[in-house]
């Protein structure tokens, strides 16, 4: 499983008389791991729909390692390339969680043998046997991303993927994320977000969408510790960067470890005074 | 004082079920609150929204034993997603809010004017004349909440209704829950997301496994909160701050 | 293609029952016509509604669509099938009196669904459930029949999605009858159960904006009816049982 570069050039696409990409230009390297944010209508979605080849663009080139995607469907862009859409209900729809899990895997011709595995990853493995419709909504999101892990893509396209999850839920995502970007076979990972948290524990790069253009890239550290930046937004600093900003700690700390590391030698008061 | 809705040791059963979803749960709501209820995904908080807002078991079926009761006549819910929750049949905003009384059959200015109301209380009187399907998720979500608010009830049960929402519309959504509150419908919340629910709560409530295990002040029992946990984690001893300035106030150094 | 399209035609500014009468008299007459003159005229003047309408060509092209296999099936059956004595085109003979029946029948549906595509085009599901309310039909039945209407286009919307996120999974479209037979599952199965999941929600919802209320609901924008929609809808009425009443004489004598 080789992470794969994703490269797109001078990418335009419109909706009708609509412009949603006016020109893009960004190069995810093989096993970086990348947080896109901006705010409605920014075109985010689209740009993710090129890269799975649902939509081709109307100007430019938009490759996934050696795969120019507009020669190709989107059934085998799916070799390479897991999609997490934003709404899992528009694809779960096999007699259990597991069963709907290895759909993606027997549809490539793959192995099923990823799927326990995934299901443990989540927390699936108790409701495993179940319908995916009789189990809650939140859980049918972590259902859908499993399916997508157990492809084992070697590129992961992730649309808002903590949007409506409990912590441990969240947790678990980022661990199972965690594990893929780790070491040596590096998925590439690209996670439409605007969940702050999130993208602090999973990414160390974000790129800002704007009117359809990237109007920023910068490190995860950096951007996450810009308040005006991210005002822009319409988005706040996540809490460690805000603890970090409030307290002066040192190195810019995004992750919440880091964060606790660093305030272990804290005296705390004892009320809130 | 007389609760609006009162549990007395309610379990709740779904139809066809082979746990119950809520256990010996005994809670009461009382006029002014902001209730946040909050637990793992499967916990129960939904199931404990639907029993307070009467929808269990009398629409969704299923077996209640214990006691519900109270003075509430009236109860509004809102969902997380925001266009399963409309009429799909209303080609304004005016007319989708002015629904709900239109059903009670009251005569139509004073149905017009209950729909004036909650658009104002909502703050999209702006939007009185567009059509619900071109709207933002955010503004949609605020026209289902004036729909529910444009009924006149005693409590509003909102479940997770942020989730599908941007941060700046989550936090807006928020923001005018303590209004409603005090305008005289009180409101129940149930989510996940307690960086919001906890600014606005008046009390809160945890659920595990369909028991509740916790009550209270929020400073006490919402501290799930990403600044609880890293000062947990850090030796921040009880109660812990829930959000970053509560967390900075705490440090000694 | 199929469903409401806003605009301002004479038959959008109609009462939804007047659009619906001459749907239903086409259908109506369709089957008491029998020769193909009053067949095709019949077509032509459905044809006629739907330009009154300011659709005739989406609903032509539409109509044509659905009729095609029809259309087929009919000529096969009664063209090649059907009795001497037999026109002969290039390979192929056809009997006159079969390609005579084919051209009624397949006129009989041709006339059907243009005529109710071009009602579904132009009759607003508001306006027919504010005309309904007014009536004191309540809110349950009408909502069904106002539901039905507006469910194809979601359902299409849903669909698009449910191909795209399929075959981001790998499923690939075309091939093998029996490849194809095999990707129905995953298509349709999750427009089925989403959309129950989804009408599980706004059963709820609807439930409490009093959707299912006894007292009688107030229509708040009744559409305007005239004296001269009236009188057209009882004279099609008339005109229908005359074409039966014409046809079971010519059919006893």
């Amino acid at each position: 499983m080789n992470g794969c570069e994703i490269r797109v050039a001078g990418a335009r696409f419109a909706y009708g008389a609509q412009e949603a990409l006016r020109g893009i230009d960004l190069t995810i390297g093989a096993g970086e791991q990348v947080a896109l944010v901006g705010p409605n209508g920014a075109g985010k979605t689209t740009l993710t729909r090129l890269l799975v080849g649902l939509r081709r663009p109307s100007a430019g080139r938009v490759t996934v390692g050696d795969w120019d995607v507009s020669r190709k469907r989107p059934d085998e862009m799916a070799r390479r390339v897991g999609y997490a859409f934003q709404h899992s209900d528009q694809q779960l729809f096999a007699r259990t969680v597991e069963s709907d899990v290895a759909f993606g895997p027997r549809c490539l011709g793959r192995s099923a043998g990823a799927v326990p595995g995934v299901l443990e990853e989540l927390g699936l493995t108790g409701v495993a046997h179940l319908h995916p419709y009789d189990v809650p909504g939140p859980m049918r999101k972590l259902v859908a991303l499993a399916g997508v892990l157990a492809m084992e893509p070697c590129v992961l396209v992730l649309d808002e993927p903590t949007a409506g999850l409990d912590r441990a839920q969240r947790l678990r995502v980022v661990a199972a994320l965690a594990r893929r970007a780790a070491g040596g076979e590096g998925v590439t990972m690209l996670a439409v977000s605007h969940d702050l948290a999130f993208v602090a524990e999973a990414a160390a790069r974000v790129v800002v969408m704007r009117d359809g253009r990237v109007a920023a890239d910068r490190p995860a550290r950096e951007l996450l510790y810009d308040r005006e930046a991210l005002a822009a937004l319409g988005l706040r600093p996540p809490a460690t960067a805000q603890i970090g900003m409030a307290l002066g700690l040192a190195g810019s700390p995004i992750h919440a470890r880091e964060v606790v590391d660093a305030l272990r030698r804290t005296e705390w008061r004892r009320t809130a005074e | 004082m007389t609760a609006l809705i009162a549990l007395e040791h309610v379990s709740f059963t779904y139809p066809g079920a082979a746990r119950p979803a809520l256990t010996d749960v005994s809670l009461e709501l009382a006029a002014g609150d902001v209730l946040v209820v909050t637990g793992e995904t499967g916990a129960g908080a939904s199931t404990l929204l639907l029993v307070l807002a009467g929808f269990a078991p009398r629409v969704v079926g299923g077996h209640l034993s214990g006691s519900r009761s109270g003075t509430a006549q009236r109860c509004g819910v809102v969902f997380a997603r925001p266009w399963t929750q409309l009429t799909g049949l209303c080609p304004t905003v005016r007319d989708e809010v002015a629904f709900g009384p239109a059903s009670l059959g009251r005569p139509r200015d004073a149905v017009l004017a209950a729909a004036g109301r909650a658009l104002e209380q909502l703050r999209i009187p702006h939007l009185a004349d567009r059509e619900p399907g071109q709207l933002s998720g955010g503004e949609l979500q605020r026209v289902v909440v004036a729909a529910a608010l444009a009924m006149g009830p005693d409590v509003l049960a909102l479940d997770d209704p942020a989730a599908e929402l941007d941060p700046e519309a989550a936090d807006a959504l928020y923001d005018l829950l303590p209004a409603i509150a005090r305008a005289g419908t009180a409101v129940v919340v149930a989510t996940p997301d307690l960086e919001r629910a906890a600014r606005v709560a008046t009390r809160g409530v945890v659920l595990d496994a369909g028991r509740l295990v916790a009550q209270g002040a929020p400073a006490e029992v919402l501290d799930a909160t990403d600044a609880a946990v890293i000062a947990r984690a850090a030796g921040c001893p009880p109660p812990l701050p829930l959000d970053v300035p509560a967390l900075v106030r705490r440090v000694a150094r | 293609m199929i469903g409401y399209v806003p605009g301002r035609s004479p038959l959008h500014r109609a009462h939804p029952y007047t659009t619906l009468a001459l749907a239903g008299a086409i259908l109506l007459g369709a089957f008491a016509l029998t020769g193909p003159l009053a067949v095709w005229l019949l077509v032509l003047a459905a044809a006629a509604f739907a330009a009154v309408g300011g659709v005739l060509r989406a609903s032509l092209r539409t109509a044509l669509v659905l009729s095609l296999p029809i259309w087929v099936l009919l000529f096969v059956l009664h063209g090649l099938l059907g009795a001497e004595p037999r026109i002969v085109l290039g390979p192929v003979a056809l009997s006159a009196a079969g390609v005579a029946r084919a051209l009624v029948l397949g006129g009989r549906v041709t006339a059907i669904v243009l005529g109710f595509l071009a009602a579904l085009a132009t009759a607003s599901p508001h306006a027919l459930v504010e005309a309904m309310t007014a009536d004191g039909v309540p809110f349950g039945r009408t909502f069904l029949l106002a539901s039905t209407l507006t469910v194809l286009p979601r359902m299409r919307e849903r669909a698009v999605q449910i191909l795209e996120a399929q075959q981001c999974r790998g499923l690939r479209l075309g091939g093998s009858p029996v490849a194809r037979l095999r990707a129905l599952g995953p298509l349709v199965l999750p427009l089925v159960l989403g959309a129950l999941a989804e009408v599980d929600e706004q059963v709820l919802a609807l439930d409490a904006r009093g959707a299912a209320g006894a007292a009688r609901r107030t229509a708040l924008a009744p559409p305007n009816d005239s004296a001269g929609q009236r009188v057209l809808r009882w004279t099609l009425l008339v005109l229908v049982a005359a074409a039966y009443a014409w046809k079971f004489r010519s059919m006893r004598g």
